[in-house]
């Protein structure tokens, strides 16, 4: 019925930062680490601003070619979170 | 040829419509979902309805309020996801930014369709309004994401606007004035037409009146005196031959909540958390809106079929959440208390404009005042429901904020607190 995998766990990621360029992509996601798996972020799918109280929060949809990660990133704690993910499996 | 004494002015409205909004967008942030038939609820739940359908959904015929059980009958691989506010919210600040490029004169109708008004000033001359419609097309794909198309349509009122955005979904630009409008009304249904939905429909049929052009050669004395029985039968003359009719402003009329309950139930206790807290945030609304409240409602309708509700006028205006939830509470207290509760909702009426800044000769007027408005500063600050009423423990823990359909009236409010 609804495909997402809750993770809620802290991962690493490269992230670059770019100097010029939409709004949409001057900070990219390109590469996580998630219990000891490295998996390159190809696509940027959305990026969007959100809150948690004060703090504020940025949420990326990244997928690698398959799957769909949605990642956020605290700017108060600097702590990149996983926290779902959609397979690119066949969902039936 | 014969003279419909359509409106011959150059279409100054740009009606813009993001197609399948929230499954759009849905799409465009899970890369795995793209060209799968998917859809969104507000709760899932086995029989959960679709609230926003993926185009590959409804060419398998699931469309809004299409139950999911329904859905996996037509399609087995259907997904359904929960609403995610903060993603549609990101995408209606977007489409209104963009907008406001254009003119200052835009008007959005939900959260996912809104009107450019281009009169006065510009000129179609310099530049045909098809050509501005493109643009704004591309802009959407650039900042918004690929999987996220808009309707455009253009005409010399607002209802031909939408009427040409409904054209060629999805990803339609169409234009309708004098020139074209009678051969598009020739191509089209009665229940084609925005507005006329099953019961108008039957009310037109009845009169003889089975298609849009009879529609629009009806005589307007006739759809005002026998068809419509009011002044809607002259609004629909102006509206069918492109004259604007629509372009004021709505009244706010009342201020509420209502609430779908996951199990039905009669524990008076968790009730009454509950509906205090959609009275605590009807509360925030209206404060929100700048107005006071002289009526309040509560309404129940119960599982086994069947409903109540009561309601009360004040000689005082009230916009306190203690004296919203005193009246609320008082009303509640009425109702059948042994009945299984399915949904309930309450909501404020006669509201009239904040006399807030007026100093009020009453020491505890002024105290309840002022712990309203602190409570509600630190909840602007720290996020909702930072401070709350004890009572209303469970209902934080209950009640979802949704995604609100038709009026965007409250969407900078559930930004804000989103």
């Amino acid at each position: 019925m609804d495909p997402t995998v809750q993770i809620n766990e802290r991962v690493d990621v490269v992230c670059v930062f770019k100097k010029q360029g939409e709004v949409f992509s001057l900070c990219v996601p390109v590469k996580m680490r998630w219990h000891g798996r490295e998996i390159e972020l190809s696509e940027l799918a959305l990026r969007h601003p959100t809150v948690a109280g004060k703090r504020m929060i940025h949420v990326f949809h990244m997928g690698d070619g398959v799957n769909g990660y949605r990642l956020e990133f605290d700017a108060e704690a600097l702590t990149w979170t996983l926290v779902c993910l959609i397979s690119g499996e066949d969902h039936a | 040829m014969k003279n419909y004494r359509l409106n011959t002015e150059i279409p100054k409205i740009m009606h813009i419509d993001l197609n399948s909004a929230f499954a759009s967008a849905e799409q465009q942030a899970w890369p795995s979902l793209r060209g799968r038939p998917m859809g969104v609820t507000n709760r899932l739940s086995k029989e959960c309805c679709v609230i926003a359908a993926s185009y590959e959904a409804k060419a398998l015929g699931i469309k809004v309020g299409t139950r999911l059980s329904e859905a996996k009958a037509l399609c087995p691989d259907f997904i359904m996801l929960e609403t995610d506010p903060t993603k549609y919210t990101h995408m209606y600040k977007g489409l209104i930014s963009i907008m406001q490029d254009y003119s200052s004169h835009i008007k959005m109708k939900s959260i996912d369709e809104g009107v450019i008004d281009f009169h006065p000033k510009y000129s179609t001359e310099k530049r045909p309004l098809i050509d501005v419609g493109y643009e704004i097309k591309q802009r959407v794909y650039q900042t918004l994401g690929r999987h996220m198309r808009i309707n455009v349509g253009i005409g010399t009122n607002r209802f031909l606007a939408k009427m040409a955005a409904g054209w060629h979904k999805p990803n339609g630009l169409d234009q309708l004035d004098h020139k074209n409008l009678i051969p598009f009304y020739k191509s089209i249904e009665l229940e084609d037409i925005t507005g006329i939905a099953d019961a108008f429909g039957a009310r037109l049929r009845a009169h003889g009146i089975f298609t849009p052009m009879q529609f629009l050669e009806a005589n307007e004395q006739v759809l005002w005196r026998r068809v419509f029985k009011s002044i809607d039968g002259h609004y629909w003359k102006q509206r069918l031959t492109g004259f604007e009719i629509d372009d004021h402003p709505t009244k706010l009329g009342m201020v509420g909540r209502q609430w779908v309950l996951p199990k039905a139930s009669h524990n008076d206790e968790w009730l009454r958390s509950c509906l205090h807290f959609l009275t605590t945030t009807a509360g925030v609304k209206l404060r929100y809106r700048n107005v006071e409240a002289r009526g309040a409602s509560v309404w129940i309708s119960f599982n086994a079929g069947g409903g109540w509700r009561d309601k009360q006028m004040f000689h005082m205006p009230f916009y306190t959440d203690a004296d919203i939830w005193l009246h609320v509470s008082r009303l509640f207290d009425h109702r059948p208390k042994h009945m299984d509760v399915r949904t309930m909702g309450m909501y404020l009426y006669e509201l009239t404009p904040s006399t807030r800044s007026q100093l009020s000769l009453m020491d505890d007027v002024i105290k309840a005042g002022e712990i309203t408005k602190a409570v509600d500063e630190i909840n602007d600050f720290y996020g909702s429901f930072t401070v709350f009423t004890a009572d209303t423990l469970t209902g934080t823990k209950t009640v979802k904020q949704k995604i609100p359909f038709g009026g965007t009236e409250y969407f900078e409010l559930l930004l804000k607190r989103a």
